[in-house]
């Protein structure tokens, strides 16, 4: 990055335990402005606790997370989260639309019905990301990257600008893996930050510009190509602890004897 | 004509059956509208069993107050709280997982109520307090089960949206400052609430059902929140009232009709409806595999 980015989401020192597990140790890193940023590290390095603390999750041991000079919980609005795709009941009775109008609920007080403005919002967001066609139909009713695509409109209309995934590319085909990096580079082409946590490194390096390394502390950040050198990564997964995050399996797999 | 005014109509000329009607329209009211939420939270099994843990606090409370609705209430909330934090409790400090602690404390609970009703004076309060008698209600048990619709039916009028968000993706509830948390334990007194009030008219053992039947009937059948909701009011209406003049007619336990009614009409649901249904599902899996043959040719 040549030119001085500003940074819109800054964590200093941030230590987050968890009873007597250390989650997050003394991270510090800055997120640019309009960035498209993967989290990566091996399990248990903390990359959904990063996500979380921003929401003010879990209380800080140390340290704290800033939008500006505020801190990050006092700014909900502006923060969108997308939980994980398996933690949702797909047979849940909801219409698409239904699901998109839950990103305006936070904005409304108990009394207030939901106002044409919010319905145009809804409107926008669903066909912004293309879905306006299957507005009517249950959630079930759709492929695995258009279910992802309802709650990626659900964050648009929500109105944030920055974006919070937790892992978004898990359980995705080839095409639905595609498609959502090709959203998300629309996005970033149109200034939002999104911070993603991402599982395979493959992906990160194929899909996102930034990288945050973790390992519970924070093993590299920057531009992906200088943040995910095999020195970082070999000192992020050194010692994790699942097999299938070790990254010299995939080395293997590639020398496989014909 | 005749038969049907002899079906339908003269049944409710006498003040019993007014009263059991009134009860059951109440009790529809919430118990539709709570019921679906529980299945949708996938709490079914749960209610069933929080039910049963309330006899003890309900019967200690009715020892020793009478039939004092204040009291019957908390007693019963106070059983279905230790019940519920008991067993997240016994979870956390030993070995036991959390539906296992339960599952043992809800049924010590419901053996302690036994034990109580057994020792009260006659037999008629022990078989009121287990099945309950929809036809003998009196109008203190109308005053409850107003009140508990009310409360029920106010709490969904302001919190649907929480509630939705709560049952539908608890993260993003909290993700964009929601208490899940108040809104769960909320649920919980609700549910207690409704439980309580639809003590006379079902008792312990039953009234799940008149909750929990007709929410899995409209599950069946909608594919929106609304929907689903207003169904189950709908179908709880309907099978109460069916089993009230079956019970009357046919002269059985007024609970157990209301709650083989709603079984009825569960079963058929489940075997008609025409997108979630058993004859369905048949029906698509034949399609899908004459598609394949096709394809194959």
């Amino acid at each position: 990055m040549d030119h001085a980015a500003h940074n819109i989401l800054r964590f200093r020192d941030v230590t987050v335990r968890y009873g007597a597990t250390t989650a997050l140790e003394h991270v510090t890193v800055s997120i640019p402005c309009g960035s498209l940023t993967a989290i990566v590290g091996p399990n248990g390095a903390g990359k959904s606790t990063l996500l979380r603390s921003i929401l003010g999750w879990h209380p800080l041991e140390t340290g704290e997370i800033r939008i500006g000079d505020t801190h990050t919980e006092h700014l909900l609005p502006r923060l969108a989260y997308l939980p994980q795709r398996q933690t949702i009941d797909w047979d849940f009775p909801i219409t698409v639309r239904g699901v998109v109008e839950q990103g305006r609920y936070p904005a409304l007080r108990w009394y207030q019905r939901m106002g044409s403005e919010d319905q145009n919002r809804v409107s926008r967001a669903l066909a912004e990301l293309d879905i306006s066609e299957l507005a009517d139909r249950q959630i079930r009713m759709l492929s695995g990257g258009q279910q992802q695509r309802v709650f990626l409109a659900r964050a648009l209309a929500q109105g944030a600008d920055i974006f919070l995934l937790d892992e978004p590319f898990a359980g995705l085909d080839l095409h639905a893996t595609d498609e959502l990096a090709h959203i998300l580079h629309a996005w970033e082409a149109q200034g939002r930050t999104v911070l993603a946590v991402v599982h395979d490194l493959a992906l990160a390096r194929a899909h996102f510009r930034q990288a945050v390394l973790l390992n519970r502390q924070l093993i590299a950040s920057g531009p992906i190509e200088a943040a995910l050198t095999p020195a970082n990564i070999d000192a992020a997964y050194r010692g994790g602890r699942c097999v299938h995050d070790d990254p010299l399996r995939l080395t293997r797999t590639a020398h496989f004897p014909e | 004509m005749s038969t049907l005014h002899h079906l339908f109509v003269e049944p409710f000329t006498f003040e019993f059956m007014q009263r059991g009607l009134l009860s059951a329209v109440l009790l529809s009211l919430s118990g539709g509208l709570l019921g679906s939420i529980l299945v949708l939270r996938r709490l079914a099994l749960m209610g069933d069993a929080l039910a049963h843990s309330l006899l003890p606090g309900v019967a200690l409370a009715y020892l020793l107050f009478g039939a004092n609705l204040v009291a019957l209430f908390l007693g019963g909330l106070f059983a279905g709280l230790l019940t519920t934090a008991g067993s997240a409790l016994l979870s956390r400090l030993t070995r036991v997982k959390e539906d296992a602690a339960f599952g043992s404390l809800f049924v010590v609970f419901f053996a302690t109520g036994i034990a109580l009703v057994s020792a009260m004076k006659t037999r008629i309060d022990f078989m009121h307090f287990l099945f309950g008698n929809i036809l003998a209600v009196s109008p203190a048990d109308l005053w409850l089960a107003s009140a508990a619709c009310v409360v029920t039916l106010g709490t969904f009028a302001v919190f649907h949206r929480s509630i939705l968000l709560e049952t539908f993706d608890p993260v993003f509830h909290r993700a964009t400052g929601g208490r899940g948390a108040v809104t769960h334990v909320a649920l919980l007194c609700l549910t207690v609430v409704n439980l309580v009030a639809a003590l006379q008219a079902m008792g312990v053992v039953l009234a799940l059902g008149l909750f929990l039947l007709p929410a899995v009937t409209a599950y069946l059948w909608c594919d929106r929140i609304g929907q689903l909701l207003a169904t189950a009011v709908g179908v709880a209406l309907a099978g109460s009232v069916l089993g009230i003049l079956l019970s009357y007619h046919v002269n059985l336990a007024s609970g157990a009709s209301i709650v083989l009614t709603l079984g009825a009409m569960f079963f058929l649901s489940a075997i008609a409806s025409p997108h979630y249904g058993i004859v369905a599902r048949l029906r698509a899996e034949r399609r899908e595999a004459r598609s394949v043959l096709h394809t194959a040719d």
